[in-house]
């Protein structure tokens, strides 16, 4: 043992009040908060069955808010994709003369918000119909020709919004010879606010479990204060300070909150990757090419963090309300 | 050392636990605090040990009036006294070294200086080489030894000790009250509540002696042979 080197001095001589010098003191803190993080994470797996249980419902419970933000985020990225009035078709009158859609052309050609404009006669039109359709033997028993001469009007990027086009598409529907102007920007609209209303309920239902992972820390530190109960005694017995004892549970909401957001961006990862092969073949009958983005490095770290933080502040109510009100017996 | 000047507690129903109570531990004393279960023992040293606060009265604890000490000073105050259980009150998932270091440690000694010290104070106690023992493994004699090792590792002024010897057998007591003994030698003021009439009779100390909340004697009990 070491026995030969202990000083009994130090217990010698008359009693004296223990002092530690400022420096001492400073170094000591960051050493016991050094330890404190360690040795929290250390006493979680004492219990490993109920550690692990609670990690996973927090996971669970903070992965649903994240799936519902990469959905989100993508369902964004297409309607942002569609959210432009690429084309507007303008049906012209079936009696207008060659002449007047030639004074057309020049004079949507003249308007700041247009890019291109490109005829396709009646003629033209009836030919594609025939060949897209394949009723072509049953379309040269029409007497005539129903179809009108078209008018695809290109606008110019920024005219391509939702309030541009609408703009774009009353100054057509003004013009002589225009029988009716189309753009599909319609349910386009409907997309955008069924997509507002689903993400209130998104918002609403990922508060709901950002509380429930508030009131299961808040809870699990709970019943650990009140496990300890007869060491938080001893320890407020023999001189510690309420920051000194409340410092290791506080660690602890935060190792739950930090391996429940790590489990929630596995979750949403395996998530992710098992909708992308679904979502591939959709998005493929419709001869779009689109993969799913899952969480990028900045979201992950706002989830771990947010995560923990939130463990810390579930972990901090706990201790405000029980912990402090423990006193010796 | 500790003063105490008209203390009165009263709890809540009126019950009077301790009454107009005055006495003046000198620095260095050692002393027994005695008398019947509910006399007022314990309550005594829970005031002094700030586990209560008196309902009248003022009590100076080493130059430091505790009456209406504000709740953030209490754990500073508590780091100068060594205080000692009948229950021990230790630590049973955790070493022998690390109950006795557990004051240390609080106080922001680094790792090196904890160990240093407690197996100087196990040693003092006579439980060196038992340091990385848990508690439940030690007898009961041992583990009260572990409860003072834990109370002097830090050289408090005052030690306080309720019922130390209460489950120990009269040569363990023995032991314990010399070590109490050594401890005031080195300067440490020591006051012990037991009811043990027959272990106080055998040492020469002055003796407190309550009754129903009242202090009905503060002198010797009786002169030690020798």
């Amino acid at each position: 043992m070491a026995k030969q080197n202990i000083n009994k001095n130090v217990l010698s001589g008359s009693p004296r009040i223990t002092k530690v010098s400022f420096f001492g003191r400073v170094a000591s803190v960051f050493q016991q908060h050094f330890q404190q993080v360690f040795s929290s994470f250390t006493e979680l797996w004492k219990t490993p069955f109920a550690t692990v249980m609670t990690i996973l419902v927090l996971g669970v419970a903070l992965s649903l808010p994240s799936v519902f933000q990469v959905l989100y985020k993508n369902t964004e990225r297409v309607s942002s994709q569609w959210d432009k009035a690429s084309e507007i078709s303008l049906f012209l009158n079936k009696n207008i003369s060659e002449q007047r859609i030639q004074v057309l052309i020049n004079k949507l050609g003249l308007y700041s918000d247009i890019e291109t404009v490109t005829h396709i006669s009646s003629h033209q039109a009836l030919e594609e119909f025939k060949e897209m359709s394949g009723f072509s033997k049953a379309l040269n028993y029409l007497d005539e020709n129903p179809l009108p001469d078209v008018l695809i009007v290109v606008p110019v990027e920024q005219a391509m919004n939702t309030a541009g086009s609408k703009l774009l598409v009353a100054k057509l529907k003004r013009e002589q010879g225009v029988d009716l102007v189309r753009v599909d920007i319609d349910w386009i609209e409907k997309l955008q606010a069924m997509v507002s209303v689903a993400v209130d309920i998104v918002i609403a239902i990922a508060l709901l479990l950002l509380l429930s992972v508030l009131l299961i820390v808040s809870n699990t530190i709970r019943l650990n204060i009140l496990n300890q109960r007869a060491e938080i005694e001893v320890f407020k017995l023999v001189g510690a300070t309420n920051s000194f004892i409340q410092r290791p549970f506080l660690y602890a909401g935060a190792w739950y909150g930090l391996l429940g957001g790590v489990i929630a961006w596995l979750l949403t990862f395996v998530l992710v990757q098992w909708l992308q092969s679904g979502v591939v073949s959709l998005m493929g009958l419709y001869e779009v090419q689109f993969q799913i983005s899952a969480m990028n490095l900045e979201e992950v770290f706002i989830l771990i963090t947010a995560a923990t933080f939130l463990g810390f502040i579930a972990s901090y109510i706990s201790v405000k309300q029980y912990l402090v009100k423990i006193e010796p017996k | 050392m500790i003063l105490f000047e008209e203390v009165s507690k009263i709890y809540a129903g009126d019950f009077v636990a301790l009454k107009e109570v005055d006495f003046h531990l000198k620095q260095g004393e050692m002393a027994f605090l005695t008398g019947h279960s509910g006399s007022g023992k314990s309550t005594l040293l829970r005031l002094i040990s700030l586990m209560e606060r008196p309902t009248t009265g003022r009590i100076v604890l080493n130059g430091n009036d505790i009456s209406n000490i504000k709740g953030n000073d209490i754990p500073y105050m508590r780091r100068h006294i060594g205080m000692i259980f009948q229950d021990h009150r230790l630590l049973m998932n955790r070493t022998v070294l690390e109950n006795v270091g557990l004051p240390l440690l609080i106080e922001g000694y680094n790792q090196y200086e904890i160990k240093r010290r407690s197996l100087v104070a196990l040693d003092k106690v006579g439980l060196l080489g038992k340091e990385d023992y848990e508690p439940i493994h030690l007898s009961g004699g041992e583990q009260q030894r572990v409860g003072i090792a834990r109370a002097i590792i830090n050289q408090p002024p005052l030690l306080l000790a309720d019922e130390p010897t209460g489950n120990l057998d009269p040569k363990l007591s023995l032991e314990i009250l010399s070590l109490f003994e050594s401890l005031n030698e080195f300067g440490m003021s020591v006051l012990i509540a037991t009811h043990d009439l027959g272990l106080i009779a055998k040492m020469r100390y002055r003796t407190l002696t309550l009754k129903e909340g009242l202090m009905i004697n503060d002198g010797l009990m009786r002169e030690r042979n020798g």
